[in-house]
């Protein structure tokens, strides 16, 4: 089993979300059992790959469907067949996305409502693990535009299941088209590739880029519609309809899907553009997008009435930084200064940090909704004096998405400025000025729903042991990777950064053969 | 533990945290330096709003009205975010046409 | 020559997109640019006088054969076409189930 890992790790949830409703026709008891095992099981697959890869240091090749799964390359230096490549990168965003599917289905185990569509809810959940799995291991650009495709739907499924409402089916239309004509600019980028360099394997295209204007073109049309997949501002306009309808249990998986187009925008321009980026361009544009979203993001949360939409801008926001780090580090590329590859360090350890805060927040929301029935801040408020272990967490949240120190928020946070002022400090001002309005919001936010008088009508149930087991579990990562950032920034982002910064040749020649 | 490997200044979270107890220690103690001859459920104990009766249940300022002397600063360039945020699915799909466009122009150059 | 038309295929579903309000009229607006880029994918294989390329029916005296690979990706794509045009337009459904409208004009609970 584990020289199959890669691919069980896409295999068993993809199979696990098709059979689950057969289960939930039996016996409901027998569906979450399954869904139980098929999460264990994808535990540890994935754990097993990110050990390998993160602590192996090296670049784990799987082809699908080949005599000995390490054989890529036929005669003629042609790699044939789908190739899953793991480098350090793609494993750090396996363990992103194992933590963030596990609280998730903890949490949806344990609130979801047998009459909300608890077995839909949990089918498309686990459609959307095995998407964001495949999307950070293969190593093909069309499995990749795939899994973008499987990706988009179950995500809109997601947000737009509850048909009994008005507001979500709304919102899944109009995510369903922004991710629709995204994966379409995708599908047309790897077309030109194909027609160019007639092959699909992301290593061997970058060894043969040119750098000419199909090139150019096709570099163009992937930014883009990764860009949107990202939800950079102005692109970003589906965000918060998607987050803020989105049921509470699945939030937390649709941050992560947002983040896989980080990776897939890092995977773009270190990777497969590496070689011929000559230019610091590309970096500034992804720097300057980043800044905007941190400002127009922060600017807009300040004004939501909406408690879901409030924290989907925090969230926007904070896609900004990660945004800004990687252009960065893709601006001094060429250089080779050292602070690109802080940046980088500050950018994608932030991805796992605004996972854990960002989906605390979003997990608490859900809390929220279910106590007091409603979302909009003009109607809650002392909610305080009944919920008061969520209170405490939703004020741990909130720090730790200002960047207070000694959170989680601070450490990746500060790695960003400091970077980022050596390029040009009017990016670390106006990242810091936003931080600090950012605090205002969320400050706001649980001032509305915590703080006041008590209300008169409160039905509140007893928060169950799971719910409140995934978000301790969420808060602990929070306060661990706080207090001790260096131990998890030696081991887990130091080799995704190195495999960006400096291990293209690795990614090579693991499928090329050297 | 050494620190976050910024290349630059010093961060260690452990040594923040205990100099921050430290501060709040210190506060502490100067608290309790503090006079504590006062009688309590007096009129000494009541907030005062220049002579004005406080109400029987106490005063609420709700969470959208924290801000307004800042949003109100701000306000025009605020509307103008608003307005941008029309829920046209076709000016979403504008916006992204402008990404692409900003994309391909600076590649090109 | 098939490449401008799909770029015009591509433009003229952006249009749509851009331009028109109708939900219904805005799902036509992805399939037609669907349909410009599955053209496009599929006219990357061609071989001017080249024949199908199927192995063991190839007519005798066929020197080369049309590439088969864009036609693979061209069929993936058109099916998760299919998926995606599903799901959108049960959402339009249910969205008219609800607002009694399709006009996109109208449908704005989402805003600001």
């Amino acid at each position: 089993m584990v020289t199959h890992a890669p691919v069980l790790a896409i295999v068993i949830p993809l199979l696990g979300a098709f059979a689950l409703p057969l289960w939930g026709k039996l016996r409901r008891e027998l569906r979450d059992l399954w869904a139980i095992v098929v999460g264990v099981f994808t535990l540890v697959v994935a754990l097993v790959v990110a050990v390998k890869v993160l602590g192996g240091g090296e670049v784990w090749v799987y082809t699908l469907g080949a005599a000995s799964p390490a054989a890529a390359v036929v005669q003629g230096g042609f790699p044939i067949r789908i190739v899953l490549e793991v480098d350090a990168l793609s494993a750090f965003m396996g363990v992103i996305a194992l933590l963030a599917g596990i609280v998730g289905l903890v949490y949806t185990l344990q609130f979801l409502r047998e009459e909300e569509g608890k077995t839909l809810a949990m089918s498309l959940y686990l459609l959307l693990w095995a998407g964001i799995l495949g999307l950070v291991y293969t190593g093909d650009l069309f499995n990749f535009f795939v899994f973008f495709e499987i990706t988009s739907i179950a995500a809109c499924g997601l947000i737009g299941y509850r048909t009994w409402e008005s507001r979500p089916p709304e919102a899944a239309f109009k995510t369903m088209v922004m991710y629709t004509l995204g994966g379409l600019l995708v599908l047309l980028a790897v077309g030109i590739l194909y027609g160019e360099y007639d092959a699909l394997n992301i290593a061997y295209i970058s060894s043969k880029v040119t750098g000419g204007l199909l090139d150019r073109i096709a570099l163009g049309l992937l930014l883009g519609g990764l860009l949107m997949k990202a939800g950079a501002v102005p692109a970003h306009m589906w965000a918060p309809d998607a987050y803020g309808e989105a049921p509470p249990s699945a939030t937390i998986l649709l941050v992560v899907n947002t983040q896989a187009a980080i990776y897939g925008l890092s995977r773009v321009v270190f990777t497969l553009f590496g070689g011929v980026l000559a230019t610091p361009g590309v970096g500034w544009l992804i720097a300057a997008f980043g800044v905007l979203t941190i400002v127009v993001a922060a600017l807009m949360a300040l004004v939501q009435k909406d408690l879901g939409r409030l924290i989907a801008f925090g969230a926007v926001s904070q896609l900004g930084y990660m945004l800004l780090g990687l252009g960065v580090g893709a601006a001094s590329l060429m250089t080779g200064a050292g602070f690109g590859q802080v940046a980088l360090r500050g950018g994608i350890f932030h991805m796992i940090n605004d996972a854990a805060t960002v989906g605390l927040l979003f997990l608490l929301v859900g809390v929220v909704q279910r106590a007091a029935g409603t979302k909009e801040l003009s109607r809650l408020g002392g909610l305080g004096h009944v919920l008061k272990a969520e209170g405490g967490l939703f004020l741990l949240g909130s720090l730790a998405l200002a960047g207070i120190p000694p959170l989680n928020g601070f450490a990746s946070k500060i790695l960003i400025y400091e970077s980022s002022f050596h390029l040009s400090p009017i990016l670390a001002v106006l990242a810091i000025l936003s931080s600090i309005l950012l605090l205002a919001v969320v400050l706001r936010a649980f001032h509305s729903v915590f703080l006041g008088p008590k209300p008169s009508v409160l039905h509140v149930e007893r928060t169950q042991w799971g719910t409140i087991l995934a978000m301790g579990t969420l808060a602990l990562v929070i306060v661990v990777f706080g207090l001790f950032p260096g131990f998890f920034v030696k081991h887990l982002v130091d080799p995704a950064v190195q495999a960006l910064w400096a291990g293209r040749a690795d990614y090579l020649a693991a499928v090329l053969g050297g | 533990m050494s620190g976050i490997g910024s290349g630059e200044g010093f961060w260690n979270p452990i040594v923040w945290t205990l100099l921050a107890l430290g501060v709040l220690g210190l506060a502490y103690a100067l608290w309790l330096q503090g006079r504590r001859t006062y009688k309590r459920g007096t009129e000494q104990e009541e907030p005062f709003l220049s002579g004005e009766r406080l109400p029987e249940e106490g005063s609420h300022i709700r969470g959208e009205h924290l801000y307004w002397g800042f949003v109100a600063g701000l306000r025009p360039l605020i509307e103008t975010l608003r307005a941008f945020h029309t829920g046209f699915i076709g000016d979403y799909i504008g916006w992204l046409v402008v990404v692409l466009g900003v994309a391909i122009l600076v590649v090109m150059l | 020559m098939p490449f401008v038309v799909c770029m015009l295929l591509i433009a003229i579903g952006l249009f749509t997109l851009l331009v028109r309000r109708n939900l219904i009229k805005l799902v036509i607006g992805i399939t037609i640019i669907e349909n410009g880029v599955n053209l496009f994918l599929v006219s990357l294989g061609y071989v001017r006088n080249a024949v199908a390329p199927i192995y063991t029916y190839a007519p005798p005296g066929a020197s080369r054969m049309v590439f088969p690979t864009p036609q693979a990706l061209t069929l993936t794509a058109i099916v998760i076409g299919l998926a995606t045009t599903a799901l959108m337009l049960a959402f339009v459904v249910v969205i008219y189930r609800h607002q009694g409208t399709l006009d996109g004009g109208k449908i704005r609970e989402l805003k600001g």
